[in-house]
């Protein structure tokens, strides 16, 4: 009995030491060398306890973004209500996350297995974020003191099938753009995806394909999402620095205190480079994991699905329409900073148009939306991915998660979460 | 030998043609390559012999010190064979 309290007490509740123990026996299943065995255990582990190091780097970033546009649009200076923060929450439920995740993908392979959706998910870095939202909101619903292995079963029941029915449901217009079957989509992207088919569609006009525009050169360094969150968190930030200096209220001094001898413009320019800076260190933690975990899970899928299709992350849809890629961002930023303003002008909640949804969702929509209906299609399924995302980060925040990962929700959590959340805390209510 | 594959994010699609080149190095008889995934930023203050990317990725690459070989379909692992096999054999 104290063995299995030992191992309860120090593997268990240690989300790393899990993680990393899944991957070894993953490993181990697939018969690799020692060294092998030993690097992919180690990266794993080391991964995980980077990612809070960078959630805290942007966490420090968002604590000036959000009273600054507080500032400039004259609201009340009110912080988030108490809450864990990704750090300790990681610390307490990671472990819940790591375990909904896997059994999420076993339930996943054993509906392709079993059912006509012969999708086996296997974007692993959208896996982690959805497990990791989906508990926030599960904590945040039931309180602290959830039932572990209640709120596990719950949890990876909802995210196998999200992960079998999602390909399914975006396979028809895929199958269009890529003209083959051989291969799915497998993003957090499908919902804005399908409205922006819809928008083409009844709005849009398919003879005025996007790809027959010529876009103009140079715009390269939209394909680095390092640079682009920078410079579009760059723009916010700058704005809003310049407005807070004009201002003299008290909140706006303190502000402008918080940078010391430093200029608060330059300070601000810094922020959002230490915002994208943070975001880099999570993604490295992210890859270090992920890498280890994904190969592991196929070896295991691709033994028990015989015809399994892989559903892959959003970028494999790219090379198929690339105009209509960067016109779905645009579309996703000129509606993100309407957004921006008419959502801090009306319920006072600052919005977080972070370019990792903006983009990859944004593009996402734009290509289903080109589709369907050419240009506009595209543009316009790039303004609905901004208004999912929108209002879906404000309800999060204030609603769904505000006592556990609002700091994770506000770059993190994007489309599907969004629209799967209100009924992800449904069932916790009802059922646990 | 170490051979980086990289994508924007460097998280999903760099990970899956990380795992058909070692397939397609395994199919050649190549064994002992170090293969590593990233996204395109850490890839251009990194050391490797072979940087396997799009089209579009390859010119933000552009004077890196590493052979850049380009990639269409990274699903296609007779692309990928015919893309490295003037590079290593």
């Amino acid at each position: 009995m104290d063995i299995i309290l030992w191992i309860a007490q120090n593997i268990f509740v240690t989300p790393a030491v899990l993680l990393g123990l899944i991957v070894l026996i993953g490993l181990l299943l697939q018969k690799k060398g020692p060294s092998q065995v030993i690097s992919g255990t180690f990266k794993t582990i080391i991964g995980f306890l980077i990612i809070n190091a960078g959630a805290g780097v942007i966490a420090g970033t968002l604590g000036i973004f959000e009273p600054m546009w507080k500032e400039v649009f004259n609201l009340e200076s009110t912080a988030l209500s108490d809450f864990m923060g990704q750090d300790a929450f990681s610390n307490e439920f990671g472990s819940m996350v790591a375990m909904a995740m896997t059994l999420g993908f076993l339930i996943n392979v054993l509906l392709a297995r079993f059912t006509k959706a012969k999708y086996i998910y296997l974007t692993g870095h959208m896996m982690f974020w959805t497990a990791m939202i989906f508990t926030g909101i599960v904590v945040n619903t039931v309180g602290t003191d959830v039932n572990f292995w209640g709120a596990v079963i719950l949890l990876a029941v909802v995210l196998g099938i999200y992960w079998t029915v999602q390909p399914a449901l975006t396979q028809p217009i895929l199958r269009k753009i890529t003209g083959n079957d051989n291969i799915a989509l497998g993003h957090t992207s499908a919902s804005v995806a399908l409205l922006g088919a819809l928008g083409g569609k009844l709005f849009g006009n398919k003879e005025n394909d996007a790809e027959k525009l010529k876009l103009p050169k140079g715009l390269e360094f939209l394909r680095d999402s390092n640079v682009i969150t920078a410079l579009t968190m760059g723009i916010l930030f700058v704005i809003g620095a310049i407005v807070v200096m004009t201002k003299s209220t008290p909140g706006a001094q303190e502000l402008v205190a918080s940078a010391g001898s430093q200029n608060f413009i330059v300070f601000a320019m810094i922020q959002s480079f230490t915002f994208a800076a943070g975001i880099a260190v999570v993604l490295m933690g992210v890859r270090m994991f992920i890498g280890e975990l994904v190969p592991a899970f196929k070896g295991i899928a691709t033994k028990i699905v015989p015809g399994a299709k892989p559903a892959f992350d959003v970028p494999i849809i790219f090379p198929f329409a690339p105009n209509a890629v960067v016109l779905g961002f645009l579309g996703a930023f000129v509606g993100a900073l309407i957004w921006l303003v008419i959502i801090g002008n009306t319920v006072a909640y600052i919005f977080v148009p972070t370019m990792i949804v903006l983009f990859f969702h944004g593009a996402a929509a734009g290509v289903f939306g080109n589709a369907t209906g050419g240009v506009r299609g595209a543009l316009l399924g790039g303004f609905l991915t901004a208004t999912v995302v929108a209002w879906g980060q404000y309800l999060m925040v204030t609603t769904f998660i505000g006592k556990t990962i609002p700091d994770t929700a506000m770059w993190a959590a994007d489309s599907d979460m969004f629209i799967l959340g209100p009924i992800v805390s449904f069932l916790a209510q009802l059922l646990l | 030998m170490k051979v980086l594959t990289v994508c924007g994010l460097g998280q999903g699609t760099s990970l899956i043609l990380k795992m058909n080149v070692e397939s397609v190095l395994q199919s050649m008889g190549i064994s002992g390559a170090d293969v590593e995934n990233t996204d395109v930023s850490s890839a251009s203050s990194m050391n490797a012999d072979f940087i396997i990317t799009s089209q579009e990725l390859s010119e933000t690459l552009a004077g890196h010190s590493s052979t850049i070989i380009v990639v269409n379909n990274y699903f296609d692992e007779e692309e990928i064979k015919k893309a490295l096999e003037p590079h290593v054999s």
